[in-house]
């Protein structure tokens, strides 16, 4: 199997009669195992609606949407819980955690949804808690840590069950500097260190250089692609800054 | 605009988030106002005329009502105006005053309030007419249904409810002095802390329960418990009972949840993690109205159970004291009717006898007598006395082994007669001849001296079915000391009829309030717990998964308490049926069964609640 995600001709349209609004139109690309691929464009571009459509969470209008051998666009809703279970982990602006559970547990999740035996759980969910430094939290619930932990937490969670492919929506995006860096350098060293396949969407320049490739996307269309390629990554930021300013005339509405 | 137009303006719009509220207060009027409507009822004076018992009983549930009421209004608005605190916040922020802010929410509040008031009483006078209706069916009362409006009914829950929404205005008034804007702002988002058990409190809890019970079936006359405490004794049990219950909900179910959570093999499978920690926070959180419930529910049951145990045993109790369908002192009269079934004509003698410095009364058969009149009754332990002529046989319906004085003998005209066995129960109609009876054999019998009357029993096939003719007999008067078991069986069920029906209308009554406390308690968690479970949904748990985990806890929050409710109703059930010595179980297992189901549709209801709305944003 050559690409994790391969996605063909996808459509969204919202409304009905003649009233509709095409938020996607014609979207083809692919991504392979191991990348890290960003998704950049000025809101209301189609970023989070196609972060949406391809995490199963909408469904798109037309085309086809393949993970490894499967065609999540055809899917039912039953098997497509299963399937988001099984195979895709997500990471969200606002963590998403719930605070009745305690770091260790909300980790866990997945895998007990998942029925794995309590020995496995166990051993991952440290492996995970040490690769982002917070195995001391373990027992912690979420309201006694701080933001930049909380969305580590989550980090684990959406890669404690080994997902084939990482959906972040905008991660660092409630973060302060600091955390953002530590977040986004764990995600790129699982990604070189463990081939975890992730796509990110994000409106921010500096998260967006951690990636290996870049997709700009305007007015529902894909627009560009970058790859950083042998560019170090501050090489590589000054570059997307300068793609951002050409595509958008100024930069500063996209920040 | 008008502060009072932004008001209107604003309940308006908000209908759909106002809902539940006005939901919650409309239903506590309408039971309210159902209630004291048939408390102020003509029907229900006449027979609270004829009962105090019934009279305090509505006295009594009145007052539990408003304080009922009263809690339950206050929690719905405690909850209606956290979820506001932020439209609140918004308006202190765009710099509309605090005593403006104050008075819009006291306005707003008055006018959900006089709303629901106006709507309440509308529906709560229709569904009390429907409540008489059946009173009257059940009471055998043939009368025409006429509309009965009770203005003393709704003044009187004008004023509770007036004051109860006085009260919560001025709550929502002093809302916006207490906070910060800060507060305000993050008032939906504070954490909460994990519930802890103390293992300690949890054997306190489960030892007081068992401490309760065990005072509780105590026997009245020869435990210590009663001596000691004497009539504190129903208070002490019910307060342990309470405080156990408290407890149990507190700390036991804490303790347990908490221990399987830690369980890894159990509680990493699915989502049994969160169901039981979702749990923890509702059990803890709840505590109090699990409580509240699980008491109203017990005291539903032993009363209604209690209540519809002495309609059900109507028959068994004229059986009892009334054993013939007819009975009479003097001359034959015939009975001209396919129906009887025996009819009898005997002689008894009065007689007095000297026990130590008191005079007893008894009235001798002689044995031949006997046998007939205790064949007809069908008894199967008839005892023979013909080749024991100076032995005796002694009758006393009135006999008690707990309290009564055992007799070994009976000296009559000098001469000891031994008894040879003692019944304790009636072969006579109380109404005709009350007392002990005694028997002799034939010859000592003619010997005996006494006053010497004659009298006459009828048994019919089934004497239900004759209250005509036992008016017939009723009114001649040659028939002496006529009794009836038709008459006597009509009297006692007009009576405990009304008993039923006010009972059962209480019985009721809580169970509707228990049952509506948890559902509007689930709707607004089910709104705090929406994004809750959209998280789940994200990360690929399927509808079935959530709905399992809804329908668990859902399950463990309804049974916990009704559970608890059934445990002390039989336990009281159990000592009250001791204590009147009478088998209640059959009536009792069909209250505790109707009450059961009643309570599984509200179950339904609120697990169908639940999941629509943590559903509602669709992913």
């Amino acid at each position: 199997m050559e690409h994790v995600l391969k996605v063909s001709h996808v459509e969204k349209i919202y409304g009905k009669g003649a009233n509709t609004y095409k938020a996607l139109e014609d979207i083809s690309f692919t991504i392979e195992p191991g990348e890290f691929v960003g998704v950049m464009g000025p809101s209301g571009a189609g970023k989070s609606t196609l972060l949406n459509v391809l995490a199963t969470i909408d469904s798109p209008t037309s085309g086809d949407i393949l993970i490894e051998a499967d065609n999540i666009a055809k899917m039912k809703e039953e098997k497509l819980a299963d399937f988001r279970r099984d195979h895709l982990g997500f990471i969200f602006q606002d963590y998403n955690l719930l605070d009745s559970l305690t770091v260790r547990e909300n980790i866990l999740l997945p895998l007990a949804i998942a029925k794995r035996p309590a020995k496995e759980i166990q051993e991952k969910v440290m492996t995970m808690a040490q690769t982002f430094g917070i195995e001391n939290l373990l027992d912690k619930y979420p309201y006694q840590i701080s933001g930049g932990q909380k969305q580590r937490t989550a980090s684990c969670r959406a890669l404690v069950s080994n997902p084939k492919l990482i959906f972040a929506d905008e991660p660092t995006g409630a973060l302060d500097s600091k955390s953002a860096t530590d977040l986004l350098e764990s995600l790129s060293s699982l990604n070189l260190e463990q081939e975890a396949t992730i796509m990110m969407v994000t409106h921010d320049a500096y998260a967006a250089s951690f990636c290996r490739r870049i997709l700009f996307i305007k007015d529902g269309r894909l627009s560009k692609e970058m790859i950083r390629g042998n560019h170090t990554r501050k090489e590589f930021f000054q570059l997307i800054l300068d793609e951002l300013a050409y595509i958008g005339g100024d930069g500063h509405d996209l920040v | 605009m008008t502060l009072f137009d932004l008001a209107v303006k604003n309940i308006r719009r908000n209908m759909k988030n106002y809902g539940l509220y006005i939901g919650a207060t409309v239903f506590s009027i309408i039971i309210y106002f159902t209630f004291a409507t048939l408390k102020h009822s003509d029907d229900i004076s006449v027979l609270a005329e004829t009962s105090r018992q019934v009279k305090g009983i509505m006295s009594g549930s009145a007052f539990v009502l408003v304080i009922f009421v009263a809690i339950f209004i206050l929690y719905s608005n405690t909850f209606f105006m956290k979820k506001r605190k932020q439209e609140v916040a918004l308006y202190s922020l765009l710099g509309v005053r605090k005593r403006t802010i104050g008075f819009l929410l006291f306005f707003e509040n008055m006018m959900i309030g006089l709303t629901s008031l106006l709507i309440g009483m509308v529906l709560g006078f229709f569904l009390s007419q429907l409540f008489l209706a059946i009173l009257m069916k059940l009471m055998g009362l043939d009368m025409a249904f006429t509309f009965a409006f009770s203005g003393s009914a709704v003044i009187e829950t004008v004023m509770v409810f007036f004051l109860i929404f006085l009260v919560t205005s001025l709550l929502g008034y002093r809302v916006i002095y207490q906070f910060k804007l800060i507060d305000l702002f993050h008032a939906a988002k504070k954490g909460e802390d994990q519930p802890k058990a103390r293992l300690i409190a949890a054997l306190i809890g489960v030892l007081t329960l068992v401490l309760a019970y065990w005072l509780a079936l105590q026997d009245l006359m020869t435990s210590a418990a009663w001596r000691i405490f004497g009539l504190a004794m129903p208070l002490i049990i019910i307060g342990l009972t309470i405080l156990g219950s408290y407890l149990l909900f507190n700390s036991v179910l804490v303790y347990v949840l908490n221990t399987l959570k830690k369980r890894a093999g159990w509680a990493w499978k699915g989502l049994n993690l969160m169901t039981a920690s979702q749990l923890l926070y509702r059990i803890r959180a709840n505590a109090k109205t699990l409580t509240i419930i699980a008491t109203l529910s017990a005291t539903t049951i032993t009363a209604g159970g209690a209540v519809f145990g002495m309609y059900y045993n109507t028959d068994q109790n004229v059986e009892e004291y009334i054993p013939f369908s007819f009975m009479w002192k003097g001359p034959q009269y015939e009975i001209e009717a396919d129906a009887v079934e025996a009819t009898l004509d005997f002689e008894v003698k009065d007689i007095r006898v000297s026990d130590n410095d008191m005079d007893r009364e008894y009235y001798v058969i002689d044995q031949s007598t006997f046998t007939k009149l205790a064949e007809t009754l069908n008894w199967n332990d008839i005892e023979s006395l013909s080749d024991k002529a100076n032995e005796v046989l002694l009758i006393d319906p009135f006999y008690d082994e707990r309290w009564s004085e055992p007799i070994d003998e009976i000296v009559i005209e000098g001469t000891a007669f031994p008894i040879s066995k003692t019944y304790a129960k009636s072969i006579f109609n109380a109404e005709t001849l009350p007392g002990a009876v005694l028997v002799i054999e034939d010859e000592t019998y003619q010997g005996l001296t006494g006053e010497t009357a004659s009298y006459h029993a009828v048994q019919m096939d089934d004497y239900k079915k004759h209250a005509a003719l036992s008016e017939q007999l009723a009114k001649t008067d040659s028939l002496e000391n006529f009794s009836s078991a038709v008459a006597n069986y009509q009297d006692l069920l007009r009576s405990s009829g009304a008993q039923l029906f006010v009972g059962s209308f209480l019985g009721l009554v809580f169970l509707l309030a228990t049952g509506s406390i948890i559902f509007f308690k689930m709707m607004t968690e089910a709104e705090e717990d929406k994004d809750k479970y959209g998280i789940l949904r994200k990360i690929g748990v399927s509808k079935k998964e959530m709905k399992r985990t809804v329908r668990y806890q859902m399950g463990m929050i309804f049974m916990a308490p009704l559970l608890l409710g059934l445990l002390h109703g039989t336990v009281a059930l159990i000592a009250f049926s001791n204590l009147l010595q009478m088998n209640l179980w059959v009536p009792i297992l069909w209250w505790m069964l109707a009450y059961a189901l009643v309570y599984t549709i509200y179950y339904f209801i609120t697990v169908r609640g639940f999941y629509r709305t943590i559903n509602q944003e669709g992913i």
